[in-house]
């Protein structure tokens, strides 16, 4: 069985889950699979083992503020690290994201380095 | 004899200075015959000091049983509402509201429709990307097995094995040019990549979209409310929409177009074409 992270991208466009998707492959992590809203997210998560999770903010029926907080809120999924990649650029979003328990967050549009930063800092805090 | 005056929708208590001051600093809006009127020097308003400024309505020098219930408010907004459907219908306002109304759904579509044209295209893209990448790949993948083949001919020339001088700056070459392939499909990778991100443009471009659709739904939700309540007693006029024109957004809704290009063929072929 492997033992390489397993991602989740939760995002309601399918461009830029292809795109976090890509580029995760790119700095090496290969297993991730998609949720378009938080509500599909939370079932996945509840339903399989993920490692790591990117998560967009808006979103229809759950968005990410809710979902980082069902996260939280569960025994079996608190610990897992979560980022947020959004084009939310307002202080009071991100100081209530951190204030969640996010592990991170990027404003869009990003690049490939910030994300490997952010991902690989969150993993090396996890690990 | 000092007077002040409430103002309905300012909430403040306006004072005798302040209404004698330069219009460019007293708005008064609303009719001036819902403003009440009091004495300041009777002690039931501002007291000296506080001539010529604004009071917050809630001021605790308010004189006792004087009314500022809520339901006198609504009542007074009520009333400068009805006046203001009365003024719109009299100037024929109400007319370019409903034209208003109808041609928001439109331009609903119209946004919608390059939301999804734009990820139809960002889609088309990245599998693009994806096909060159894969290719990519593969040349690389060829190219360093053929390198290590030909270093060992290149070696065996080197070496005084039999190889004609031409035959020999051939493998030196081939050699060279294997070798440089690898750098070049990184650089091939990063300009992928490159292209793969701008894609981004339709999630941020189509939650701007998003937002504006949401905005038109909302004033269409209120325009048709203040149409309601200005044509009461009447046979509301339907106008009907008029499409503007352009490429087609919502076939799928409507029996007077093709939904697609199978769409035309079909028609022209019933036709006998």
């Amino acid at each position: 069985m492997s033992n390489e992270p397993r991602f989740l991208i939760v995002d309601d466009f399918s461009t830029m889950r292809r795109i976090i998707r890509n580029l995760l492959k790119e700095i090496g992590f290969n297993n991730a699979e998609e949720a378009e809203d938080g509500v599909v997210a939370l079932n996945l998560l509840k339903n399989g083992k993920f490692d790591f999770i990117v998560s967009d903010i808006n979103m229809p029926n759950m968005d990410g503020f809710a979902l980082l907080k069902n996260v939280r809120a569960d025994e079996n999924l608190k610990g897992i690290p979560f980022l947020m990649v959004t084009a939310e650029a307002k202080k009071e979003d991100i100081v209530s994201a951190a204030q969640n328990g996010a592990n991170g967050y990027i404003v869009k549009p990003f690049t490939k380095a910030t994300l490997e930063e952010k991902v690989q800092k969150i993993m090396q805090k996890h690990s | 004899m000092g007077h002040s005056e409430v103002s309905p929708l300012q909430n403040v208590l306006v004072t005798e200075d302040a209404i004698v001051a330069p219009l460019s600093e007293v708005r008064v809006w609303g009719d001036m015959s819902h403003f009440e009127l009091r004495d300041a020097a009777s002690g039931s308003g501002p007291g000296p000091t506080d001539r010529g400024t604004l009071a917050p309505i809630g001021d605790e020098r308010r004189p006792p049983g004087e009314s500022h219930a809520p339901e006198d408010f609504y009542h007074r907004i009520g009333q400068l509402t009805r006046t203001l459907h009365d003024a719109m219908r009299e100037l024929g306002y109400h007319e370019h509201l409903a034209d208003a109304r109808d041609n928001l759904p439109d331009a609903r579509d119209r946004l919608a429709y390059i939301a999804r044209l734009t990820g139809d295209a960002a889609e088309k893209v990245l599998n693009s990307v994806d096909r060159a990448r894969s290719l990519q790949d593969e040349i690389s993948q060829r190219a360093q097995a053929l390198r290590t083949r030909w270093a060992a001919v290149a070696a065996y020339t080197a070496g005084g094995g039999r190889a004609t001088p031409a035959g020999a700056a051939l493998v030196e070459e081939t050699c060279e040019f294997l070798a440089t392939l690898g750098s070049q499909a990184e650089l091939t990778n990063a300009i992928l990549t490159e292209i793969m991100m701008a894609q981004d443009f339709h999630d941020l471009t189509g939650q701007v979209i998003r937002k504006v659709v949401h905005l038109a739904q909302t004033l269409e939700e209120q325009l048709v409310k203040l149409l309601i309540d200005a044509n009461q007693g009447e046979v509301r006029r339907k106008v009907e929409a008029e499409g503007l024109e352009g490429p087609l957004v919502n076939g799928e809704d409507r029996s007077d177009v093709v939904a697609d290009q199978a769409g035309v063929d079909a028609l022209l072929a019933s036709l006998g074409f």
